[in-house]
């Protein structure tokens, strides 16, 4: 008797132990855009919002000051100077065109503008204006809200 | 005990000794086999495997240590292990979403980890090595990590400036400032205005006492069903400055009575020409020649008006000034004209500039707004109040000051109480078990109460006097962020040390030109050393900029420069002689030190120059994709059709050499131009010319009149 009570105290004192390791609280189910720096509506779906992370947000914000006014049909100011232009400019969110091209043409062509390689010279160069990481940001926030979304090549070294 | 006995019990106690020794090695392996399974160190063996996994092993592993890793920082208060399990953090090859947390890099920011640590921003339990521990709130810590959405607020604990970087941060501090939050509640770094609210002295004179009524029990910008904010029944991106207070019937009914009774110091009334009525009275165009002043002068620069537009109507215009779709049905007649005339003279902090009305504007307007922007079924729903009863004003004058109306509003004769609402400058830091919940059924964290809070003050106090305001879904995160940041002084000196402090802006121009520029409101839309509005260019240079004489035209007859803008200078119709004052004084001192106007001599251009400019603007810059000359161009720059009748030679080579070097926030891309090439375009838009004085059409010409009638 005294045997089973002693085996069974022992028991419990290893039972009480191990069960302190795994307690693990739940995990609160957390809204995706608590997590994202900003947001961006998707230009042709303004329900679905897009989450942001800093890079892509700073990028968001360059964008609306510098690039819009060409490369969007809706400005912060009302109408657009897209449409008076020929060539007509990209839309930044035109998946289409834009996925097909890799992320060092779009730094080259902000960074130097059209003329340098070969497009139209109505894009200028910003590359006495913003920061390569500036740029980098830009092209980032094109990456996320392009339509078809965009994905990216698969990179050497990661698997 | 017998010896054989003995050797029996000898033989369990073995057993005995034999089971428990074995169970006492089992429970003595517990605690080395817990500490191996940590969860610090499965982060660690995790992260050694995702490193053999890539190939850039060598680099993730360099520093690699089995031990806790830790950031002291001991000024900051920061005992850090976050990169214990935070292991690539540095790595700048783990950025982005395909790599699995904990360890993918943080994104580039203005500070190293290594000399801020993580929970001066993030917040957070730093010694703490558990998932649970470090990032949510425990009864020991009640400081959670801060949501990424808020985050921004952590920069503004030190940045009181604003940052570019922040958008959401200023967003919120301007929604403070403007829906005059420090009318009731402390929040350092926004300075309480003299007067937040207009002056109630003499409302009585302005509108009726059933419009008081109507107002107050709803204030004209309401939340819809959809979530929409709307004024007057037109969607608005706006937030409303008067926010929607709980009152009863017989409240409302008192203080209706009360402030319909303010008549203190009645703005003497203006008794237009009788000639230009009796001319104008029977004109059949009587409306629609107001409506054309009423548009031509911009008022729609800073009030806006519902219009139609393609089937939907929608609110057309600026919000410096108030709304005035439906204001004929609002103001009086005389208390309109007298307004008009002098705005300062019945309210003196209003951002309304003193126009130079000729009667004939001013009957043809007040016409056109009392009959036309109004609406006859905005009084409908307000019982018959009749005439204020004692009881009734005795009531609403302590309505007035226990709802807390007189923290924002003066009426002559009451005090308000100081510091109304709770003091909010630690607000941002406060812990959970600090704050009231009531039975509000809401996560108890800090993000949720002051999101719940400012949605409905009721739902976290019953018996809380905050008003009701209405929010887009941005705007209160942009709000939340602003009071987040606000945690008081910073606990240790070397947090105090990095305070970036708010950079104090001010103007104070002196003589005639301050005269002018009071009485016609520059700052309200225009910047003059960093003091006054973000609506117009900055003028802190324009004497650099722009000729004398283009200056005096512009001022005398404004037209935008600026194609795709629907808010424009306003018509001020204005004297000679003020025009000639802003001139001279933004031509002598509004100058930029490296910008001298005085040096660039027209003469130095040749026709070869100007002939290689003009082929640098169309081909090799193609300057037009955003700039108009003539009718073709784009609409992104400004017009240039008179860049040699406005601009100056020395601030044209000035601004092509390096445009952020003059406006630091301008979108004109920098380019690299040569020394001769900035010649040549400057050389070229010199040649531009084309007459900016009003044309010869009949509105032009009656314009012109309207000038001369005014003669002051």
């Amino acid at each position: 008797m005294r045997l089973r009570i002693c085996f069974s105290a022992l028991l419990w004192m290893t039972l009480a132990g191990i069960s302190g390791c795994r307690k693990h609280p739940e995990t609160s189910k957390s809204d995706h855009l608590l997590a994202a720096y900003d947001a961006e509506a998707d230009w042709t779906d303004a329900q679905r919002v897009i989450p942001l992370n800093y890079e892509q947000a700073q990028g968001k914000r360059i964008f609306y000051q510098q690039c819009v006014w060409c490369h969007a049909d809706a400005t912060p100011a009302g109408p657009s100077n897209r449409s008076n232009l020929t060539p007509v400019p990209t839309v930044l969110n035109d998946g289409a065109t834009l996925n097909t091209e890799n992320d060092e043409f779009l730094r080259d062509i902000i960074t130097l503008g059209g003329s340098a390689v070969g497009k139209s010279a109505m894009m200028p160069p910003y590359g006495r204006m913003l920061s390569a990481e500036e740029i980098r940001s830009v092209i980032a926030f094109t990456r996320a809200i392009a339509q078809p979304p965009y994905q990216p090549p698969a990179r050497a070294g990661s698997q | 005990m017998p010896a054989e006995q003995m050797g029996k019990l000898t033989d369990r106690m073995r057993l005995i000794f034999a089971v428990s020794s074995v169970v006492f090695l089992a429970v003595l392996a517990i605690s080395p086999f817990k500490d191996f399974r940590r969860e610090w160190k499965q982060y660690k063996r995790s992260y050694v495997r995702f490193a053999q996994g890539r190939a850039d092993t060598k680099r993730l592993l360099a520093d690699y240590r089995p031990n806790i890793d830790q950031i002291w920082l001991p000024g900051m208060n920061v005992v850090d292990r976050c990169t214990t399990c935070h292991q690539g953090i540095t790595q700048a090859s783990l950025g982005g979403k395909g790599v699995p947390q904990p360890f993918r890099a943080h994104p580039a920011i203005p500070h190293n980890v290594r000399n801020w640590g993580c929970t001066v921003c993030h917040r957070g339990q730093g010694p703490a090595t558990e998932v649970a521990e470090a990032h949510e709130s425990t009864l020991a810590w009640e400081q959670p990590a801060l949501p990424t959405h808020f985050i921004q607020a952590s920069c503004g604990t030190c940045h009181q400036d604003n940052l570019p970087q922040t958008p959401q941060l200023t967003r919120g501090r301007k929604l403070l400032e403007t829906l005059n939050c420090q009318g009731c509640h402390r929040l350092p770094g926004i300075e309480r205005p003299a007067m937040l609210g207009p002056d109630l002295t003499n409302v009585g004179t302005k509108v009726s006492r059933e419009w008081i009524y109507k107002w107050l029990k709803e204030p004209r910008t309401i939340l819809d069903k959809d979530g929409n904010v709307t004024v007057n029944g037109y969607e608005t991106e706006d937030e409303p400055r008067m926010p929607k207070f709980r009152l009863t019937e017989t409240e409302l009914r008192a203080l209706s009575a009360y402030l319909s009774l303010q008549r203190a110091a009645p703005v003497a009334t203006y008794k237009i020409d009788p000639r230009v009525v009796a001319t104008w009275s029977k004109n059949p165009d009587l409306i629609s020649q107001g409506e054309l002043r009423f548009r031509q002068m911009f008022c729609s620069t800073c009030h806006s008006l519902a219009v139609v537009r393609a089937g939907e109507t929608k609110l057309i215009g600026g919000d410096i000034g108030p709304e005035l779709t439906k204001v004929g049905s609002k103001v009086k007649t005389d208390w309109l004209i007298a307004w008009l005339r002098d705005p300062q003279g019945y309210l003196s902090h209003t951002r309304m500039p003193r126009y130079g009305w000729s009667d004939e504007d001013l009957y043809k307007v007040t016409q056109y707004i009392t009959t036309k922007l109004t609406d006859s079924d905005l009084l409908t729903t307000v019982p018959n109040l009749g005439q204020p009863t004692d009881e009734e004003t005795q009531l609403g004058r302590r309505l007035f000051l226990e709802k807390g109306c007189a923290s924002c509003h003066v009426v002559e004769g009451l005090n308000p109480q100081k510091d109304f609402g709770p003091d909010l400058s630690a607000l941002g830091g406060k812990n959970a078990s600090e704050l009231e919940f009531g039975a509000a059924k809401i996560p108890h964290n800090l993000v949720s109460y002051i999101q719940a809070k400012l949605q409905d003050p009721a739902t976290v106090n019953p018996a809380a006097r905050m008003p009701q305001y209405n929010w887009n879904q941005a705007d209160l995160d942009a709000i939340t962020t602003a009071l987040l940041s606000l945690k008081g002084a910073p606990a240790t000196s070397a947090l105090q040390n990095l305070v970036v402090p708010r950079k104090e802006v001010s103007f104070h121009p002196a003589g005639q030109f301050a005269e002018v520029y009071e009485r016609y409101k520059c700052y309200a839309c225009h910047k003059f050393n960093g003091y006054g509005g973000d609506l117009a260019p900055d003028l802190t240079y324009e004497g650099s900029r722009a000729q004398r004489q283009w200056l005096v035209d512009f001022l005398k007859n404004p037209q935008t420069l600026r194609p795709t803008l629907i808010l424009r200078m306003p018509q001020f119709n204005m004297s000679d002689k003020d025009a000639a004052a802003l001139a001279d004084y933004m031509t002598m001192v509004l100058q930029h030190p490296e910008v001298n106007p005085a040096q660039g001599d027209a003469k130095q251009f040749t026709l070869a120059m100007v002939t290689l400019g003009k082929q640098l603007y169309e081909v090799k810059y193609q300057c037009q994709s955003c700039h108009t000359i003539g009718g073709s161009g784009g609409y992104v720059g400004p017009n240039l059709s008179n860049a040699g009748g406005w601009l100056t030679p020395a601030w044209i080579e000035a601004w092509l050499s390096n445009p952020q070097a003059l406006v630091p926030d301008t979108i004109q891309p920098r380019r690299n131009f040569t020394y001769d090439e900035i010649k040549a375009l400057t050389a070229y838009l010199m040649t531009l010319r084309e007459s900016i004085k009003p044309q010869k059409s009949a509105s032009g010409a009656r314009s012109q009149a309207g000038v001369t009638g005014a003669g002051r």
